[in-house]
Formats: structure tokens, C-alpha cells, sequence
């Protein structure tokens, strides 16, 4: 406080400015006639001195101060002109490598508050100069050679890159301390640049390798570029956006084929698709392990690539289903695909892995629920041990839960099987009971299988018997279970006496229904069969049009037009034959892609609201975004929910008093007990 | 009053004529509140149990004019002939702030209890003074707390007993009815947009967004959060407004 007013006010004040002219006199013509060097050392000499002086002769408390003031005069005042002096400056000293003269710039310079930017700047406009220079050498002697060589420029250029970048990185920790303002302005940014410019080269640049399938050169890029700090990043990207190209393009040829062509073979180009797909992958895993060392970076590039093209939508069918229709032609009986078991082991194993990268794996799983009941009840799957495999394979992807309905229904047809043995002994024991047709009977646990409506179908009089037996057997299995028919899946191998010969017709249980009718009756009206049956229009539509109009001609329908209406009139057509013995007459399935898709919109509701609410219970109070993205990321598992979807979950929550939002804040949400 | 002193009487009797108490009611307020009139109005109007004091029996014969003659409940009929008595339309939005008062729990009918309960809250004991009173509820309207009292109140109000939401036809009459007073150029759009893309019901939460919106996104969108929580029905009404060139540039053309 008081001590040292006196001091400062009346001598070292005077003492600091006459100091600063000094040295402003003297900075003025050392600057003009000094190299930058020379200058440096006088500079540093009086800093030197000066500080000596103060321990000397002075206050201790003077000595920051002095020497602030000296070198402002001597280094701040003049820095611009001594750093780019034209043969002695920062450049200069740089381009001669002078270790000596910049390591003494940077601790002149340290000590002053911004003083290192000029001389940061520089270094980075030099080093990038002389890189430049070199990839420019490199290309021109490239475009001069003969083109037998052409890597060899390349790896020449990488190499004096890379030479490039550990001189410099000395100067950085010799003469700058390592300074991090240095350490920025040194070379990734720099080395990575390089390396997009050659990587971009049209002819012989990444993707050409990539294009020509040039494996082995592609391996030596790896190679080279794996030594630069982040270097391959481009060349995943590249990787990356080739294959994405490619899938992309399959997928609109695939388009393309499928609209063009006739209706005739559907969903043909649809597994043509999905095969080239699966070679698509099975060749860039290839480049991952061979050319890429299974670099982690490449598998991902891989993987992201993948997820673009595998969840485009190809004439209406979602990749989820697609995906599903290939599985189905593998493992039923007589589809597509006639392969070995081997075959058909390694092509599951490769759709499975597929698989992954579907973003609606709920919509896939339930194409599959629906295709497989059909392959387990229409005895329509190859192979039993086939079907186990696929799922145990999905449910090391996607966890037990995923696949166990679908193994509930693989295991409810063996115990079918075994049950139709104790049921066939049964009628054996009970003779009286026998309904006079053999009758097999699938029972299925209802939360394992599609959901099937069941319709109140007036079955013929035989058939009723049956189904009286079959329950009377049921009941004395088990108690406290409720059985519900469902026809439609059912088949039945009916007798048709016609005047040529007996043909055994194999139709399914509601066209025997429409046949047997004619037991009775030589002729029935359309209204007449709707009556005694108790169908809907949709069905019996369908249902008369396979026996009528169809390939195979069992009723004769009058007027003998191409489609059933409501007026027509009906007759068995005796005079029908066929070179064979036993034909099956085929009832088109309904389309179930819409109801699929129903249904799956229905629960992922319901996992919606779930996801939403389990959030909120724990976190009690939640911003509107990290609700969203955490719901996002929960449900990410079996689909990618829409924004929009989740919003209206939460408004339905908020009308059902789950959630409110905050009175205060529109954008926070509050659990409701 | 005749102790009273000029000043004073004056008082009382511009309170009285104002709040329509009587003159016992009117020296109360004015005392407790040191014989000024904005802190008597104050008093007046705050306290409740001055308000019972208003004669029950003037409520009753009011209650009884209106009320329908086979239930204890005033209905269409009685309101109708309320609407006539105070020279006000049965659609005007004055009723609506009426009914806010007396805390109905449906529009279109009062219980005596609400009955009772709003009239005595707005001081009223007879006709005169229930006509007197209409501006004062207009002007309730101007107050935003008020108004965004009086907006959501109207939810539950407006809607079927017994349902949890508002259907499209009622709540688009109310909207046009209370944004009129409020003034938000983008009440047609919000209308015209309901009926051709949603025709389904309105939730009690976009409702009471839907003012919030009004208030505070400006009616070029320009502050407009997409990220934001806001209904799935209000971000569905800016991509309409967005499709249809509606919003331009940031320029509300017509």
C-alpha cells in the first residue's frame, strides 16, 4: 500500500518510459539493418540484460514490468516486419531449416499474450506449400511416364508425405515445445487432403480399383495409407459409397424387370434380387477381409452401405418381405430353389446375415410367422430340421423372444403328430365313434399362430360327425380347453364319380363344402349355395371360381362366362376328365400383405406406448427429445419408429392420463401414477 | 349515511351503481379498504362470503323465471329466454364467459348450483344488474390469464358428457368464435385444414396447444420449433400450410 507509492510513482514510472524510448530508438534501426536472426539474439541479449539489471540494482517488482515494456518495443512493435523479412524471415529460416534461430523465435515469442499466431500461421503456409509441390511433381511425372508403372508415383509421393510430416513433426517438438498451437496446424488435415486427391484420381484413383475389382491393388492402398493418421477414413467412405451405388442399383433394375414384365411370374425377379444381393455381400466381405485386413472401419462402411439399399421397397413388397417370400421358396417342398442340404445351410446362414441389416424386423418376422403356418399346415415344408436351423440362427441375432412363436409352432406339429396317433388309436378302441372318414386333425395353440377369423361355415353332415368324434377324443386328453375350428385351413381328398372315370379331387375343406352340396342337388343357384353354406360374398366368389372358371372345370356354371356373379346357376359337371387320377384344384390365397402390415402397425403401437411408458416411469420427468430419441433407441432392436408415430402414442397417453406435460413448459412431460 | 361525509357518500354511491350491492355491502368494502374505491372494488369482488350476502331471494325468483318446469335445471328454453332478457345472442361469446363464471359443467344447460354460484360471483341479484355486467365480461376477454381460462374451460364445456374428446363441428365453432375476439390470421387455415385431412375428434391436449401456438408462433412460422413438442395435428397443419404455398418465404399469402 503506502511503501511502495513512492518508488513507483517517482522513479520507476520514468524509469519504465525512458527505458521504452531506448529501445524504441534502437529497435528502429536494428530493424532496418539486422537479419532476423541477428536481431533475435540482440533482442534476447537485452532482454538478458536487462533483467540482470533489475536483480542489480532494482525492485524485484520492476522486473515484469521492464521487461514487458522492452519487448514490446523490440518484438511486438516490429513483429511484422521481422517475421516476414524476405531472406532472413520465419519463411526463410524455415525453408534452410534453421533450428537454432526458430526455436529462439518461439521463446520470444511465447511470452507474449497472441505473439505465437503469425509465426503458427507461416509454418502452416510453408508446410502446405512444399506438400503441394510435391503432389504436384508427383503428377506431372506420372502424366510423362509410360503407364506400365503407375503405382509406383503413388507410393513414391505417400512415402515423401510421410517424410514431410515427421520433419516437421521435430520442428515441432524441438524448436515449438510442443505447442499445441502447432501441433493444430501440422498435418492430418494436410496428409488426409493428399490423400483424397489421389484416392479421387478417375483412372487409377480408389474407385476405378474398386470398379475393375482390382483386389490386389487395393490391398497395397491399404497398406500405404494405414500409416497416415486417420488416412483411411476416405477410403472406407469410398468403399462405402461404391457399394451403395451398386446395391442401389440392383434394386432399380430389379424394379424395372418386375414392372415390365408379364404377371405371369410374379415375385420372380423379386428372389432373382435377393440372390444377387447375397453375392453382393458375400464379394465386398471378401475385400474386407483380403484387401482391408478386417479393418473395423471397413466393416462398418460395409454394414452402413448395406442398410441404405436393404430397405428399399421393390413393386410394393417391403425388403421384410421379400426377404421372407426367399425363405420360404428355400424350405418349402418344390419351391424355387432346388438346392443340396449344404446349400441350403450356407444360403440361410447368408439371408440370416442379411437380415441384419433390415431396419422392420418385426414386419419380417411376421411375413415369416405367416408363411411358415402355411408350409407347417399344407404340408408344404421340406424339412423339418431346416426349419429349427433358421430359427435358431435368427434367435442368436434377435434374442429368444423373436423366434419363440415361431418355434411354438414347429413343436405344436410334432405333438400334432403324436396326438393324431393316440387320436387314431382311439377310433380303433371306440369303433361306434368312427365317423366313417378318416380324419386328421392339426391342433394349434392359439398365441403361437397367425390369427385366422373363423367363420361359421354350415359344414355337410359327415363332416359334422367328425368334428363331434375329434372332440369327444379331445376331452378325454384334456380339460378346461376350448376348440375352435378353423375350415379354411383345412383339406380334404373327395371322390368325384364322373362319367369318363373316378378322380380324386384334393381341394380344401370349404370347396369339398360347395361339392358335396351337389350330393343332393343336380343344380343350385348362387344364393342357394350362399344359403346353405353361410358364406361371405369375397369368399364364395373365390370358392366358385376355382371349381368353375378355373383350369380345372368341376362344376359347370351358366351362363358359362369368365367370372361368378350373383345370378348364376350351378352344375356338376360329369362330363369332366383328366389324364390323371388325382389333381389337386387350387384355391388362391387371399393377399395377406395388407393385413400383415395391419397388424404389425397394430403392435408396434402397443410397443410404442410400452417403450414410452417404461421411460417415464423411471425417469418421471422427460424433455420432449430425449423422450423421443430414447424410445428410438429402444425399439431400434425390431423397427425404426416414426416421429410421427410416437407423438401420437404420447397425445394418446396424455388423453388416457399417463403423461402430462408441464404447466409451465409445453416441451417437458411428466409421469402421471 | 347521513354521518358520512360528502366525499364519502359519493363513494358509496358510485360503488353501489358500479358493483350493484347494496348500500350495507358497499360502507363494508369501502371501510376495509380506508374509503378507496379501486381497493373497494377489490374487497368486493374477492370475497365470497361478502357476495352470499347478496339476497338469495332475488337469485331464486331469477332462477325460477328460467328454469325449466319439469326439472330442477334451467335448459334450451330457459337460456333462450335469459339471452332475450340481457339483449344478447345465444351464440355470442359473452355466454361462454357466463358460463366459465358459473363453472357449467355443459353447455346448454345450469344446474341451480352454477346458477347460483356465477351470478354470485359476478355480483348479480337482478336483471338490470345482469345486463350492467355484460361489458364487464366482454372486457374479461382482453385479460390473456382470463382469456386462457376461459379457452380451455371451454373444452370440457363444449364437449359431450361422457367423452373424453371434442367433436370436429363444435370445436371448430368455438375456435372461430374465440379467435375472433383473439385475432389469429391463421384460424381459417386451422379450420379448412381439420376438415379436409383429420375429421375425427379433438384431444383435450391439442386444444389447449393449439392456444399456445397461436400465441406464441408467429403467424409466418418463422419461429416454428419443428423439433418441438407440439401435437402431431399442429406439425401436420404447418406441412399443410408449407404444401399449399399458404407460407411463403415467411409470408402468409392468401
Amino acid at each position: 500500500m503506502g511503501q511502495m507509492v513512492r518508488y513507483e510513482d517517482d522513479f520507476e514510472a520514468d524509469m519504465l518510459e525512458d527505458t521504452g524510448a531506448y529501445y524504441s530508438r534502437k529497435a528502429s534501426s536494428w530493424i532496418e539493418d539486422d537479419s532476423c536472426p541477428d536481431y533475435m539474439l540482440k533482442s534476447e541479449e537485452c532482454l538478458k540484460k536487462e533483467r540482470d539489471r533489475v536483480s542489480h540494482y532494482l525492485h524485484s517488482s520492476s522486473e515484469t514490468k521492464l521487461l514487458e515494456k522492452v519487448q514490446h518495443e523490440l518484438l511486438v512493435m516490429y513483429a511484422n516486419r521481422l517475421l516476414e523479412k524476405e531472406h532472413s524471415g520465419c519463411r526463410a529460416l524455415l525453408r534452410d531449416d534453421k533450428l537454432e534461430d526458430l526455436s529462439r523465435m518461439y521463446r520470444l515469442y511465447c511470452k507474449i499474450p497472441r505473439g505465437l499466431d503469425p509465426v503458427a500461421n507461416i509454418f502452416k503456409q510453408h508446410i502446405t506449400a512444399e506438400g503441394t509441390a510435391l503432389v504436384e511433381q508427383a503428377e506431372d511425372a506420372a502424366s510423362n511416364q509410360a503407364s506400365n508403372a503407375p503405382g509406383v508415383q503413388e507410393q513414391d509421393l505417400i512415402s515423401k508425405i510421410i517424410k514431410l510430416h515427421n520433419k516437421y513433426i521435430v520442428y515441432v517438438t524441438r524448436c515449438f515445445q510442443n505447442h499445441t498451437l502447432f501441433h493444430k496446424k501440422v498435418p492430418h488435415e494436410l496428409l488426409v487432403m493428399y490423400a483424397n486427391r489421389l484416392l479421387e484420381k478417375e483412372h487409377s484413383g480408389c474407385r476405378a480399383l474398386l470398379r475393375d475389382d482390382k483386389l490386389e491393388d487395393l490391398s497395397s492402398k491399404y497398406w500405404l495409407y494405414c500409416k497416415i493418421p486417420q488416412g483411411l477414413d476416405p477410403v472406407a467412405n469410398i468403399f462405402k459409397q461404391h457399394i451403395t451405388a451398386e446395391g442401389t442399383a440392383l434394386v432399380e433394375q430389379a424394379e424395372d424387370a418386375a414392372s415390365n414384365q408379364a404377371s405371369n411370374a410374379p415375385g420372380v425377379q423379386e428372389q432373382v434380387l435377393i440372390r444377387k444381393i447375397i453375392e453382393l455381400h458375400d464379394k465386398y466381405m471378401e475385400y474386407v477381409t483380403r484387401c482391408f485386413q478386417n479393418h473395423t472401419l471397413f466393416h462398418k462402411a460395409l454394414k452402413e452401405a448395406f442398410e441404405v439399399f436393404c430397405n428399399k421397397t421393390v413393386s410394393g413388397s417391403s425388403s421384410a418381405e421379400l426377404l421372407a417370400t426367399f425363405c420360404d421358396n428355400i424350405l418349402k417342398k418344390g419351391g424355387s430353389e432346388k438346392l443340396s442340404d449344404e446349400a441350403i445351410e450356407e444360403t440361410l446362414e447368408k439371408v440370416v446375415k442379411l437380415f441384419a441389416y433390415i431396419s422392420d424386423k418385426d414386419l419380417f418376422a411376421e411375413f415369416y410367422r405367416k408363411k411358415l403356418a402355411r408350409r407347417l399346415l399344407f404340408d408344404r415344408s421340406a424339412n423339418d430340421d431346416h426349419e429349427r436351423s433358421i430359427l435358431t440362427k435368427l434367435k442368436e441375432q434377435c434374442g429368444g423372444q423373436f423366434t419363440s412363436k415361431m418355434e411354438g409352432m414347429v413343436t405344436d406339429l410334432t405333438l400334432a403328430r403324436e396326438n393324431q396317433a393316440s387320436f387314431e388309436d382311439y377310433l380303433r378302441n371306440n369303433p361306434a365313434a368312427h365317423p366313417g372318414i378318416d380324419l386328421t386333425v392339426t391342433v394349434l395353440t392359439t398365441g403361437f399362430w397367425p390369427s385366422y377369423k373363423s367363420f361359421d361355415l354350415n359344414l355337410p353332415a359327415e363332416m359334422v360327425k367328425c368334428v363331434e368324434v375329434f372332440k369327444g377324443f379331445y376331452e378325454t386328453e384334456t380339460k378346461h380347453r376350448k376348440l375352435t375350428w378353423i375350415y379354411s385351413l383345412g383339406t380334404c381328398h373327395i371322390n368325384g364319380k364322373f362319367e369318363e372315370k373316378t378322380i380324386e379331387l384334393i381341394v380344401s375343406t370349404y370347396q369339398a363344402a360347395v361339392l358335396l352340396l351337389f350330393n343332393a342337388s343336380d343344380r343350385l343357384s348362387y344364393s342357394e349355395i350362399m344359403a346353405q353354406l353361410n358364406l361371405t360374398h369375397d369368399d364364395l366368389v373365390r370358392l366358385l371360381h376355382s371349381l368353375a372358371c378355373a383350369k380345372y372345370k368341376i362344376l359347370s356354371k351358366e351362363p358359362n362366362t369368365k367370372t361368378i356373379s350373383q345370378s348364376d346357376y350351378f352344375e356338376f359337371n360329369s362330363k369332366f376328365t383328366d389324364k390323371l387320377r388325382r389333381i389337386k384344384i387350387p384355391l388362391p390365397p387371399v393377399d395377406e400383405r395388407k393385413k400383415v402390415v395391419e397388424d404389425v402397425d397394430k403392435d408396434r403401437r402397443y410397443a410404442i406406448d410400452a417403450a414410452i411408458v417404461r421411460i417415464m416411469k423411471s425417469r418421471k420427468v422427460l424433455g420432449h427429445q430425449q423422450l423421443v430419441s430414447e424410445c428410438v433407441e429402444q425399439l431400434s432392436r425390431m423397427f425404426k419408429p416414426d416421429i410421427k408415430a410416437i407423438k401420437k402414442r404420447m397425445e394418446d397417453l396424455i388423453t388416457r392420463d399417463y403423461l402430462e406435460r408441464d404447466k409451465d413448459n409445453p416441451n417437458l412431460f411428466r409421469y402421471l401414477a | 349515511m347521513h354521518k358520512l361525509g360528502r366525499g364519502h357518500r359519493d363513494k358509496v354511491q358510485q360503488f353501489m351503481t358500479i358493483t350493484g350491492a347494496s348500500e350495507k355491502i358497499a360502507l363494508q368494502a369501502l371501510k376495509a379498504s380506508d374509503w378507496h374505491l379501486e381497493g373497494a372494488f377489490d374487497v368486493f369482488y374477492n370475497q365470497p362470503h361478502i357476495k352470499s350476502y347478496t339476497d338469495t331471494r332475488y337469485l331464486e325468483e331469477l332462477y325460477n323465471r328460467y328454469k325449466d318446469p319439469y326439472t330442477d335445471m334451467i335448459l334450451a328454453d330457459g337460456i333462450t329466454l335469459l339471452c332475450n332478457d340481457l339483449q344478447v345472442d345465444p351464440q355470442d361469446i359473452v355466454m361462454l364467459v357466463l358460463s366459465w363464471h358459473m363453472k357449467a359443467a355443459t353447455m346448454c344447460e345450469y344446474s341451480k348450483q352454477e346458477f347460483f354460484i356465477g351470478l354470485q360471483a359476478l355480483g348479480i341479484d337482478s336483471l338490470e344488474k345482469f345486463r350492467e355486467r355484460i361489458s364487464f365480461m366482454r372486457a374479461e376477454l382482453k385479460d390473456e390469464q382470463k382469456f386462457r381460462e376461459i379457452y380451455n374451460f371451454a373444452f370440457g364445456w363444449a364437449k359431450e358428457k361422457g367423452q373424453k374428446s371434442l367433436a370436429l363441428d363444435t370445436a371448430i365453432g368455438m375456435w372461430q368464435l374465440l379467435f375472433a375476439e383473439k385475432q389469429w390470421p391463421l384460424v381459417d387455415h386451422w379450420c379448412q385444414f381439420l376438415q379436409a385431412r383429420h375429421n375425427k375428434a379433438i384431444s383435450r391436449d391439442t386444444w389447449s396447444q393449439l392456444l399456445e401456438f397461436a400465441r406464441t408462433v408467429d403467424p409466418a412460422l418463422s419461429n416454428y420449433d419443428a423439433e418441438g413438442a407440439w401435437p402431431y395435428l399442429i406439425d401436420e397443419f404447418v406441412e399443410y400450410l408449407n404444401e399449399n404455398g399458404i407460407i411463403q418465404n415467411g409470408e402468409v399469402s392468401d
